[in-house]
């Protein structure tokens, strides 16, 4: 009998393992790549091997010996930070629950001997989950669900880097124009100062004056300190996004944020394209699948929770007479007589309800997100081209006719100054409008791939505008 | 030099402009129209009573016809461009094609019918500033006439009982058209010939204008700020000189329609004033003098005896005067390094240049203006810069020059030895008297 059993078992477990997960080579990280290259269109890479490790290094090195473009940041930050690899360890072990559950239930074997009086029994067991046998398959696609999940979720957390190190990057740029705009406007503010003072010692500038004309130096020097801060913050920051320590603190970043494009990108079916790929979406729809199936085995359970099947061997032994051998089996139920099963019946059904709604809720907002990101995204670039083809330009324009003026002494020099506070007010609005597009489209970007995090509209000002600015762009 | 015939002939006189109006137009003669800023040869009479014409500063005398016993002259008011000096023009509004309008010449006891065509947007009328004429003629819109409404045609007669200098300018709406350079010369010449008989006879009317730089429309409200000193709507260097024979006896008839008074200042020469609007002044009241103060309102006439030859300058004595557009709040910067300013300016405004440090004298160098607006000292004489702007100009007496020739003969060729000049070593620093403290301590 315990041969038949045991061969039964083994016929069983070969027949229903026929889905059975091995190991992948790569931990499931083909697909996050796939995943990811689609939508940012990057390389990544799961550090495994010293050669990995190896490899990874030489293509960072490669990459910090230029000036980094917003897109090389992202890739040395997809390459070195180990955040990221954590996040792909987590797929690895996600892994291994697959092919865990895809395995069938080991068979528990039991020897049991009873001695007593001289008399002596030997119980030997085969124990055998058959129900986890039975239900092999169900949890075996339910695992892979959920590995699938996992993948999505690493694709996520590389995409969401990958939004992280763009905000990042272009704080930091945004931070260093700002520095030279404000060092710039330091230098002149000296020299006028200068000028103040020695107008003071002819007698030319009274005290009151020369105090108004000190005072633009005095706020720029302030100014030029926070910005230089904030600078400094943003790019540690972007280090920190990076992975980058010691040696390769030293990255260069460009001066100045580039050119807005010539027109900005028309998305007429930014809200489908949201709902087809955020990756989070993609989560909570397989989640759902995932709990569709739980729910199916929930259906096929509710009456039979657990069913031990075992086949028993006892030989007895008693001093007073021949041992005897005793065959059977032993079957436990547990019979769900006080709630029927439809407890976790009722239970996974709420859940799987929930989770629809979650998702039907979460793919209203990708919608909703998708659209709100694409406005300001086309306001932003309103707002800032308004900047470089409006105002900057008449800037341009007055700054040139007030100093015609000041040659052909229609103006004072003082003039000058006052203009160039004006100007310079200008300028510093223009940095923050293009910082805000630049972030925008960062934005725009996980609002249809998803891994963004933090809502678009929540970008802090930063720069604070000197009371002096009255057209430093203001509020969003 | 100009024959009358070929005065008439010239290009000078554009066309005949058309007359609206139910006065018929057969009866109303052509309005001729200038096109040019330069002082046009004077305008000798090829009908009526003879004289000896006057010569307009940067302008020209208007052409009349006889009609019957009757000179008849047609004045156009209408929105003109003035160019103030090269490098400038200014919308205006003024009579038949520039602002100040032609010089209408007249002999003592000469009938005028003057025709006045409304081409300006608004009524307008012609005030005869200084003739005895009947108070019908006077031209005070609303207590003398109505006032001329656009498009329509007035005519003034009246005889005229003195010879003098005279002006005309409108009484409608004055401050505003006067502001926009509404304005003329009249001469009546006497009609005995040998009456104070001049060999030349120059004739201006000075007006302010307050034209901000960059701007082409002058402000109508200004009172006092004025950037624009202009002789006949011009600043020098666009005045013309006064080329003067040697030995010449030289007239010089100033009106003055601004809102200031200006001492007119002659170099070189003593001259006494011989004529007011009032007219003429007798010889025993005249006194010599070389600057006069003309007074708002008001005719100066000086005759002098041009016994100097050279280039003498000719102007307006308050120093602004002779500056073109000036920034009054601009900070005076003397006693600051040029390498101070530079510095604070370079960057500010790197095309601009740090002047002032030592004065405002900006020598040869060409300073970028923004558009319209001339250099606020400008001119370049056989020595240099003259920096010099609005009401100036030079009168130019030389030997060689013909009875009617009033072509600008060029700089003046100094005899040897007649101009001042640097000496090898200055004079050692006079010895000045000691004060009687004893010498200070330097404190550290």
């Amino acid at each position: 009998m315990t041969c038949h059993l045991a061969r039964g078992l083994l016929v069983l477990t070969a027949f229903s393992v026929s889905g059975c997960a091995a190991f992948s080579p790569d931990s499931g990280m083909s697909a996050v790549s796939e995943l990811t290259s689609r939508a940012i269109n990057k390389d990544v890479a799961f550090v495994r091997t010293a050669d990995g490790a190896g490899a990874v290094e030489a293509r960072v090195h490669q990459l910090l010996a230029r000036t980094l473009s917003v897109e090389s940041a992202v890739q040395i930050a997809l390459l070195n930070n180990k955040g990221l690899q954590a996040a792909y360890n987590e797929l690895a072990l996600a892994e291994t629950d697959l092919v865990e559950q895809s395995l069938p239930p080991n068979p528990v074997f039991a020897v049991s001997r009873i001695t007593g009086n001289g008399a002596s029994e030997i119980e030997r067991q085969v124990v055998g989950d058959i129900l986890a046998l039975a239900t092999l398959p169900f949890r075996s696609e339910i695992a892979r669900e959920h590995f699938r999940q996992a993948q999505l979720r690493a694709a996520l957390a590389t995409l969401r880097l990958a939004a992280d190190v763009r905000r990042g990057y272009w704080r930091a740029v945004a931070g260093n124009e700002m520095v030279a705009l404000l060092t710039d406007a330091k230098a002149t503010a000296e020299s006028t100062a200068q000028l103040a003072v020695k107008l003071g010692e002819t007698g030319s500038l009274n005290k009151l004056d020369q105090a108004r004309e000190q005072v633009f130096y005095a706020e720029t020097t302030a100014d030029l300190a926070t910005a230089r801060q904030m600078a400094a913050s943003s790019r540690e920051r972007l280090a920190r996004l990076m992975g980058l320590w010691d040696g390769g603190l030293d990255f260069r970043l460009p001066n100045a944020l580039p050119p807005l494009p010539r027109r900005p990108l028309t998305l007429p079916s930014i809200e489908t394209d949201a709902v087809a790929h955020r990756i989070d979406l993609q989560i909570a729809r397989l989640e759902l699948v995932a709990l569709a199936k739980a729910l199916n085995l929930t259906e096929a359970t509710r009456f039979v929770t657990l069913l031990d099947l075992a086949g028993i061997a006892r030989r007895t032994q008693d001093p007073e007479g021949p041992s005897f051998r005793e065959r059977g089996f032993d079957v436990q139920f547990q019979i769900p007589i006080f709630d029927g099963g439809e407890v976790r019946v009722r239970q996974a059904a709420e859940t799987y309800n929930l989770a629809f709604n979650r998702l039907t809720e979460r793919a209203v907002n990708v919608r909703s997100e998708a659209r709100d990101a694409y406005r300001i995204y086309r306001s932003s670039y309103d707002i800032a081209s308004h900047y470089q083809r409006e105002i900057i330009p008449l800037r341009k324009i007055i700054t040139e006719e007030m100093q015609l003026r000041f040659s052909s002494m229609q103006v004072d020099i003082f003039a000058l100054l006052t203009e160039a506070r004006q100007r310079l007010a200008s300028l510093r609005g223009a940095i923050d409008a293009r910082q805000r597009f630049f972030l925008a489209q960062a934005d725009l970007q996980t609002a249809v791939n998803g891994g963004g995090g933090v809502p678009a509209a929540s970008s802090e000002n930063p720069t604070a505008i000197a009371a002096a600015a009255p057209a430093a762009g203001g509020g969003h | 030099m100009f024959s009358r015939r070929r005065f008439l002939g010239t290009a000078a006189l554009v066309g005949a402009s058309a007359v609206q109006g139910r006065v018929q137009a057969a009866s109303i003669p052509e309005a001729p129209h200038m096109d040019k800023v330069v002082m046009q040869p004077p305008l000798h009479p090829i009908s009526g009573p003879d004289y000896r014409p006057v010569v307009t500063l940067n302008g020209w005398s208007l052409p009349f016809r006889m009609n019957g016993d009757w000179k008849e002259f047609h004045l156009v008011a209408e929105p003109v461009v003035r160019e103030f000096a090269e490098g400038m023009k200014v919308n205006l509004w003024g009579y038949n094609g520039q602002s100040p309008g032609p010089t209408i010449e007249a002999v003592e006891g000469d009938k005028l019918r003057i025709f006045v065509t409304n081409r300006l947007p608004e009524y307008t009328s012609v005030h005869w500033h200084g003739m005895i004429i009947p108070s019908g003629m006077d031209g005070v819109g609303g207590l003398t006439q109505p006032h001329i409404q656009p498009g329509k045609t007035f005519v003034y007669e009246f005889e005229m009982k003195k010879s003098g200098t005279f002006m005309y300018h409108p009484h409608s709406d004055e401050m505003v058209q006067m502001a926009m350079g509404m304005m003329g010369m009249v001469v009546v010449h006497p009609r005995d010939p040998s009456f104070r008989p001049v060999d030349r006879d120059f004739v201006f009317v000075m007006s302010t204008y307050r034209v901000d730089p960059g701007t082409y429309l002058p402000h109508v409200n200004e009172m006092t700020d004025f950037n624009m000193w202009t002789w006949n709507a011009r600043v020098f260097p666009g005045i013309d000189p006064l080329p003067v024979r040697l030995g010449d006896k030289v007239r010089v008839r100033i009106g003055n329609l601004s809102m200031t008074n200006h001492p007119i200042h002659l170099h070189g020469h003593s001259f006494a004033v011989t004529c007011t609007d009032g007219g003429w002044i007798p010889e025993s009241a005249q006194y010599p003098e070389t600057t006069t103060d003309v007074p708002v309102g008001a005719v100066r006439v000086f005759d002098v005896l041009a016994d100097n030859p050279g280039d003498w300058a000719f102007h307006c004595h308050k120093s602004h005067h002779t500056m073109n557009a000036m920034g009054h709040d601009v900070r005076n910067l003397i006693g600051v390094s040029r390498k101070d300013l530079a510095k604070a300016v370079g960057k500010l405004a790197p095309d601009g240049m740090a002047m002032g440090s030592t004065g405002m004298a900006m020598g040869n160098m060409e300073m970028p203006t923004p558009d319209n607006t001339l250099p606020m000292m400008t001119g370049t004489g056989q020595f240099g810069p003259i920096e010099m702007g609005g009401m100036f100009t030079v009168m130019k007496i030389r030997e060689d020059l013909a009875r009617d020739d009033y072509r600008d003969p060029g700089p003046y060729k100094f005899p040897q030895g007649t101009v001042a000049y640097e000496v090898a070593a200055p004079a050692p620093e006079p010895a000045r008297q000691k004060s009687g403290s004893p010498p200070m301590k330097h404190k550290m």
